[in-house]
């Protein structure tokens, strides 16, 4: 029986790709993605969260130290002002870009695909988001008087300076965390409903309360679902272009600047094509360990895998090339400054940083050209891990190696990270892992509604051709084997 | 108390209220149905009344929140402090007054003028009246603030290391002083031009069996002194005026050296001769031939380096090529040096105008040497000034060594150590500590439980010389009165004349009494004693009171006991620390982060060795993330060893080690060390918190000295341990790799292209010169621009010109900025880590081609902040903490920063320093007080830099305001700028077209650094031209 019913639905759309392999029917869907809620805690995630939790420890008692001591307690110096936690903010900035980069420009652009990894993509977004905001946030001096990054009115009638990019970037991340989180918020809605009716019919009383609010009294209403389709695309419209300027806004921190290797005007596309390269890789990491752990190798298909592995293809050739350009410019502008910072990179103490960058960003990604390996699992999660330590790197470049050696010889310094350093790095992973496994137990990680959308039981036409009009596929014994 | 009428409100029934009114029978009857009926009549609520809250409930809770809104205000705790009761004459609180006074430095006392607030002594300048300061200082005056306030200075006489009390002396003296007619006392001390103690130790000797009286001086001994005595036969003292010269020739001469006796003279006299207003101005030529990088062969135009040993053998033939022919043999090895000859020939041609010195290091023949050479060309008296002593010059090590046959013969009863400390800093083969056990008692008096205060039998706390009554000459024989600032801040502490004056006479007796009686005699003559005393307090000094300046002509015999010096092998040169000098400044913060001026190197002390002799040796510093991982040597002579990290210095001479005193120290501290949980770094922040700061900092390198003391030994031996450690600079690279950041020219070179300083900024091609860009202030006097007008600060636009022709590098204006600007000092780790605070910086580079790359050029540039008028720090500031003054000074809110430090990354000076900890919660109480109260402390997560001393521009000009005149151009000085003695350092009003700095910036030779980033900084620069001789240039191609 199972066996026809996964031929049908191939049957169904020769003309379309398929988008969920097993032949699964709405129930299915529902079925799968929700169990993971509902059913016990199992032991591996409670491994997982242990670890996860023991690195988020770790990050809370680096931060109460540093705010303890003072910002001493990082590597930073003169004339590194900024350090690993801003390289830390710009990595995590980055990642977050995929989330809603799948669910807003691909659902704009009718990318159907997106439906099955969208939910988990914004997930880690906003964890990735909430991450970067700690970093610029307990990097300053005074932590207690961030506040005064706002425009709160006061009586001093003290406005923060409007001309400052940092100041641009308190509004670009936090207008893009505050958007992202609605729109995944609102997206989660209808599943949410699902869970809540599921809840009440297994007589999980409080389980259906609490989820019957957040739910806000969904009932899979035509006109519910009528609002929530135009609510939806007008928050995918808002959010597109947040995409694209959180991450330029990031750059501007750099490209506004007089420092050498930071005053460049390809900042902004090549800032925005780096965080969707990292931000992908991040989505590839983690898609490839949950797709396994829970089962949704057909929610989940390796052609979703694939296809994300294209575009990693095509944004580490894009920094790649920006990397490049750089040095051309340097050398076309002529100005000494700029050319010893480029050659300083790519030959001085930090020479190691500069190839670990370019080996991991530019030539790594390259192998996704052969399509054994963009379709092989194992191939993919060890790219994508390399793809982030070179991302990170990248970050690393820009800030440290830029400032260590600007214009007066005299003040070049050398930095060196702190175990402080290290152990807050590793702390935002323990911080992101988790709220992403907190994500993954309690909140639907695939877009139950969303894919059952892109089913062929959901196209308005099926019933008439293959069905009886109650969802149920009326040619139940047709056996035509697969078609490809 | 009024009691109010309570109405009560539940009945209208008052007791004993008269007759009962009803509205109804049935009111009257209180019929309940009634009752409820009449009580719904109004809305609810108002006809009762309000009974959920009480007014005493409504208080209690308001005093509740009021109790407890006031915790969230909670701060530290309340200290409360109490203005004056009675209001001593003269102190206004906030308002400063500046007293004259002197320090006392290697024999003679430079004149000072102090800023005391509510009388605690802050600021250390020269006496601008004085003849020898002019209102400049060197790194030591202004250091020796921090001394007074010292934490681990010795508060309490210790008697055979046991606490005992003043008391107990005064009692001992006075013993002792009875049988004074049969005690032999032994006197060691500084050498001084203390008038008050020379009164003294006739005293003593008038009154004790025998006073072996020796001066003593760590470094060794006064080879000029004895030279000059040598050559002329009599006590003689020369200064050099340099201004007047065209030719100097040094023979290992620091003279510009912040360790030089008459460092601030030289300086301004030097600087003075370098001077350039117009391309035509002539300038003097400087020929340094040295044993080791100063800061004098960074001014060099032609610098050799030699090792101190074949030094005299050239000066020997310099003197053949004049036509002293009696050295023709001794300076065979030099003969036809092209140097040698150049030398000569221009020194002819300068005749009187001509100069020759030796150094320090130099052997007495050598300085008897040049006394005849100026003699021969006439400078003597032009040039040369001598003025005559009183004193004959004795070697000090045949003093010092009867002095310890003396003691180890039990020749010596009591032995008097005067702020000495001869058991760290003598030569240990001498066995002074040795025979120190020989002699039945010892005093000694000092700031510091130090080496030689545990090995004596009394241990009597000094008074510091801002502290207690003193006098003195300065170098030139102005007499001077040390005048004290403060009341000894313990009680215990006492000078070397009032120890003194009790050991004579068993009396105690006060230093002011002392003093002015030796005074009566000296102002006898100048009218009445109490109104010349008083001008001399004012104005620091007696007018007229120089040493005699004599005419003389020395003996060419003096020559002929010509030393042997070269011998083989390694030489060790020792010499003053530049920053800590003989360790007395060893214990404090300033010296110790004060970087060399030649190394960089801050809290340690190094063998130097030239690049050839470390490869020979096999031994490197090798720069290493940050910092210097340096080799460590066993440095031995005559069997004795110490261990040293090396530091490699090109322009060193090879086979030769420099190595400075003063360090290695071990000073006993009595603060408890600072003991903090694991989560609080505030002992490792606390530079002062792990007992004494100079113990533990570098190594003693006194024990190699030999007895004779002399500041060259030959014949050392070097092993590498196959240990490294870690060496800590405030610079870690040396080039400018091809920047024009110190822009040079030969004099030549300046008068064929009198723009050639503005001209070595990097063109951008294809693009308006960068003088076009558009700017906030568009004319040179930026009068007419209409931003800021309406600003009363506007008036004023503040910049600086700095000569670099007349910097030397000595370092005084950085450590006058931390002592006015409240600079927190980090330590070495932390300066290893780039966090060092000096708002302002000398960068040092070396200047050579490839193929002289162990000869450099040195040039220095002291980098304060630019005060950009385009500042990049102001724009990246997200709280518009770094804004822009009406006046052109580019401020720093230290309330609202918040410490994002995008201002220090955008800044392409890297003028900026962030307080990474809180360097100042751990201040020692006595610290605490040599903190300038105008300018703000820093609190942790705030950046700061360099403000053109902008506390001393408000005060000027609410001064001006208050006599209501405009401000006169000069009344302004940064604390640099006072301090610098070659007044390198211009600063004044760009609006007032007549001012000294508008002036300055007229110079051809103006630039601004990194003026192509369109920044348009205020600070400008005047490029440095150098004097080299034509001929030399083409025989030895080094500039």
């Amino acid at each position: 029986m199972a066996h026809a019913t996964k031929d049908l639905s191939a049957l169904a759309r020769t003309d379309e790709e398929v988008l969920v392999q097993g032949g699964l029917t709405f129930h299915d869907i529902t079925e799968l993605v929700a169990q993971h809620t509902e059913k016990k805690t199992p032991k591996a995630w409670w491994a997982a969260f242990s670890v996860a939790f023991l690195g988020m420890l770790t990050l809370v008692a680096m931060l109460a130290y540093q705010v303890w001591n003072g910002v001493g307690v990082w590597g930073n110096n003169i004339p590194v002002g900024w350090g690993w936690p801003i390289v830390n903010f710009v990595f995590w900035v980055g990642i977050g870009h995929a989330g809603t980069l799948i669910s807003a420009i691909l659902f704009l652009f009718r990318q159907r695909w997106r439906t099955s990894i969208n939910r988990a993509a914004e997930a880690m977004t906003i964890f990735a988001v909430i991450c970067a905001l700690i970093f610029p946030t307990f990097h300053v001096g005074r932590v207690w008087a961030i506040y005064w990054t706002l425009p709160i009115p006061n009586q001093m009638e003290m406005w923060p300076q409007f001309k400052s990019p940092l100041l641009w970037d308190v509004f670009a991340v936090s207008s893009y965390f505050i958007v992202s989180l609605v729109f995944w918020y609102v997206g989660l809605i209808p599943d949410l409903a699902t869970l809540r009716d599921r809840a009440a019919l297994m007589g999980r009383r409080l389980r259906a309360k609490i989820l019957g609010f957040f739910a806000l009294g969904w009932c899979g209403a035509n006109r519910h679902w009528r609002n929530y389709e135009k609510v939806y695309m007008l928050l995918a419209g808002l959010a597109t272009p947040l995409v694209l300027s959180v991450h330029s806004v990031v750059s501007f921190d750099f490209a506004v600047s007089i420092i050498p290797g930071w005053h460049t005007t390809i900042f902004p596309p090549y800032f925005v094509a780096g965080a969707i390269f990292s931000g992908f890789a991040m989505v590839v990491t983690l898609m490839v360990i949950a797709r396994k752990a829970y089962g949704l190798e057909n929610v989940i298909t390796i052609d979703h895998l694939e296809k994300m592995n294209i575009i990693m293809l095509v944004t580490g050739t894009m920094v790649g090339f920006a990397y490049i350009t750089e040095f051309f410019i340097a050398w076309y502008s002529g100005v000494p400054y700029e050319q010893y910072a480029f050659i300083n990179r790519a030959t001085g103490p930090y020479a190691w940083a500069y190839w670990i960058m370019m080996s991991c960003n530019l030539i790594f990604p390259q192998f996704f050209w052969i399509k054994k390996l963009r379709r092989n699992i194992p191939f993919m999660f060890v790219a994508s891990i390399v793809v982030n330590i070179g991302m990170w790197f990248e970050r690393f470049v820009i800030t440290i190696t830029s400032l260590h050696r600007d214009y007066l010889p005299s003040s070049w310094d050398y930095f060196v990270p702190t175990w402080v350093d290290v152990l807050t790095l590793i702390g935002s992973f323990g911080l992101f892992f988790t709220l992403f496994l907190l994500f993954l137990r309690f909140v639907p990680m695939v877009a139950i509604a969303e894919v059952k959308g892109v089913l062929p039981e959901a196209d308005p036409h099926f019933y008439e051709t293959h069905g009886d009009g109650h969802g149920r596929p009326a040619t139940v014994q047709v056996n035509r084997g697969r078609s490809s | 108390m009024i009691e109010l009428p309570v109405v009560n409100p539940d009945g209208a029934e008052t007791p004993g209220s008269g007759k009962r009114l009803w509205r109804s029978t049935a009111d009257l009857r209180r019929d309940p149905e009634w009752v409820k009926l009449a009580h719904d009549e109004f809305m609810p609520g108002a006809a009762e009344p309000p009974s959920g809250t009480s007014r005493r409930q409504f208080l209690q809770i308001m005093g509740a929140s009021m109790a407890l809104a006031g915790l969230t205000a909670c701060r530290r705790p309340v200290e409360k402090i109490l203005p004056y009761v009675r209001q001593p004459e003269e102190i206004i609180p906030g308002i400063p007054l500046y007293y004259a006074t002197a320090m006392p430095f290697r024999g003679s006392v430079r004149p000072l003028l102090v800023e005391s607030h509510e009388g605690r002594p802050t600021k250390i300048e020269g006496n601008p009246e004085h003849p020898l300061s002019r209102g400049a200082t060197g790194v030591f005056e202004q250091a020796s603030l921090l001394n007074l306030y010292d934490p681990d200075r010795s508060q309490q006489v210790l008697r055979n290391g046991e606490p005992a009390s003043w008391g107990d002396f005064v009692q001992f003296a006075r013993t002792l002083a009875a049988e004074a007619g049969s005690k032999r006392l032994a006197v060691l001390c500084e050498p001084s031009s203390s008038p008050t103690l020379a009164a003294l130790r006739r005293e003593l000797e008038r009154r004790y069996a025998r006073v072996h009286w020796v001066t003593y001086r760590p470094e060794g001994d006064d080879n000029e002194a004895l030279g000059l005595q040598q050559a002329f036969g009599r006590p003689v003292r020369a200064r050099y005026r340099f201004s007047e010269a065209r030719v100097i020739v040094s023979l290992d001469a620091d003279f510009l050296g912040p360790t030089d006796r008459n460092f601030v003279e030289n300086t301004r006299e030097f600087a003075a001769s370098r001077r350039m207003e117009r391309p035509e101005d002539e300038i003097s030529r400087l020929y340094v031939i040295e044993s080791t990088y100063t800061v004098t062969g960074g001014m060099a135009d032609h610098r050799l380096r030699l090792r101190a040993g074949d030094i005299p053998a050239f000066a020997a033939a310099l003197a053949a090529e004049l036509g002293l022919g009696e050295l023709r043999e001794a300076g065979a090895r030099f003969a036809g040096h092209p140097y040698v000859v150049e030398i000569a020939r221009d020194l002819r041609a300068a005749g009187a105008r001509g100069v020759v010195l030796a150094g320090e290091t130099q052997p007495s023949a050598v300085h008897a040497l040049c006394a005849v050479i100026n003699d021969l060309l006439g400078s003597l008296g032009r040039t040369v000034i001598l003025h005559q002593l009183d004193e004959l010059a004795t070697p000090q090590h045949v003093a010092l060594a009867e002095l310890v046959q003396a003691m180890q013969a039990g020749a010596v009863d009591a032995l008097l150590l005067l702020n000495v400390n001869p058991v760290y800093d003598a030569p240990a083969a001498l066995g002074f500590a040795e025979a120190l056990a020989q002699v039945p008692e010892v005093i000694h008096l000092g700031l510091h439980v130090d080496e030689t205060a545990r090995r004596s039998t009394w241990h009597l706390p000094s008074t510091h010389y801002l502290e207690a009554w003193g006098d003195g000459r300065a170098y030139d024989g102005t007499l001077s009165v040390i005048q004290p600032l403060i009341a000894p801040l313990y009680e215990a502490a006492h000078s070397p004349l009032e120890v003194l004056a009790l050991l004579a006479t068993g009396e105690e007796q006060s230093g002011y009494d002392l003093v002015r009686n030796t005074w009566r005699r000296l102002l006898a003559g100048r009218g009445a004693f109490e109104q010349a005393w008083q001008r001399v307090l004012h104005d620091g000094f007696l007018p007229d009171s120089a040493y005699p300046t004599v005419s003389l002509r020395p003996r060419r015999q003096a020559l002929t006991d010509w030393p042997q010096m070269s011998e083989g092998g390694l030489e060790v040169v020792f010499r003053l620390d530049p920053t800590v000098l003989d360790g007395s400044f060893a214990n404090n913060a300033w010296a110790q982060e004060l970087p060399d001026p030649i190394t960089k190197i801050v809290w340690d002390n190094v063998a130097i060795l030239s690049p050839k002799t470390a490869e020979a040796l096999g031994v490197k510093a090798e720069y290493h993330k940050g910092v210097y991982i340096a080799d460590v040597i066993e440095l031995s002579l005559d069997g004795r060893a110490v261990e040293l990290p090396v530091w490699v210095l090109p322009g060193h001479p090879d086979d030769s080690i420099t190595v400075y005193l003063g360090y290695g120290r071990e000073i006993t501290s009595t603060r408890p060390e600072r003991k903090t949980p694991f989560f609080d770094l505030d002992d490792y922040t606390d530079i002062y918190g792990h007992g004494a700061i100079a113990t533990g900092v570098g190594v003693n390198v006194a024990p190699l000295r030999r007895p004779d003391n002399t500041w060259v030994a030959y014949g050392a031996q070097v092993r590498k341990t196959g240990r490294t450690y870690k060496i800590v600079t405030t610079q870690d690279h040396g080039s400018m790799v091809g920047r024009p950041l110190v822009r040079m020219a030969t004099v030549e070179e300046f008068r064929k292209n009198p723009d050639f300083a503005k001209e070595a900024e990097p063109p951008l091609e294809g693009l308006e010169p960068w003088e076009q860009y558009p700017t906030l202030w568009e004319e040179a006097h930026p009068r007419k621009q209409p931003a800021f007008q309406d600003s009363d600060y506007y008036r004023n636009q503040w910049a600086m010109v700095i000569d670099l022709n007349a910097c030397t590098g000595c370092n005084a204006c950085i450590v006058a900025c931390d002592s006015e600007n409240n600079i927190p000092m980090v330590g070495k780790s932390e300066v290893g880590r780039g966090r060092e605070m000096h708002w302002l910086r000398i960068d040092r580079y070396f200047v050579s081609d490839e193929a002289h790359a162990d000869d450099p050029q040195l040039v220095v540039q002291p980098v304060p902040c630019m005060h950009c008028e385009n500042a990049p720090c102001e724009s990246v500031c997200p709280v518009a903490a770094t804004v822009h003054s009406p006046d052109g000074l580019n401020e720093m809110v230290y309330n609202r920063c918040i410490g994002t430090r995008y201002c220090s990354n955008n800044c392409p000076y890297k003028v900026r320093r962030f307080n990474w900890f809180n360097w100042v919660k751990t201040l020692p109480i006595q610290v605490q007080m040599a903190q300038n109260p105008d300018v703000t402390m820093r609190f942790r997560g705030v950046m700061e830099k360099c403000t053109y001393c902008v506390q001393r521009i408000r005060e000027a000009q609410r001064q001006a305001n208050i006599e209501k005149r405009p401000l006169r151009d000069g009344e302004v000085k940064t604390a640099c700028q006072q301090a610098c003695p070659a007044e390198a350092i211009t600063f004044g009003d760009l609006n007032d077209p007549s001012s000294a700095v508008v002036k300055q910036r007229q110079n051809a030779r103006r630039y601004e650094m990194l003026a192509a980033l369109n920044v348009k900084p205020r600070t400008s620069y005047l490029a440095r031209v150098t004097n080299p001789n034509p001929r030399l240039l083409e025989k030895e191609p080094v500039a």
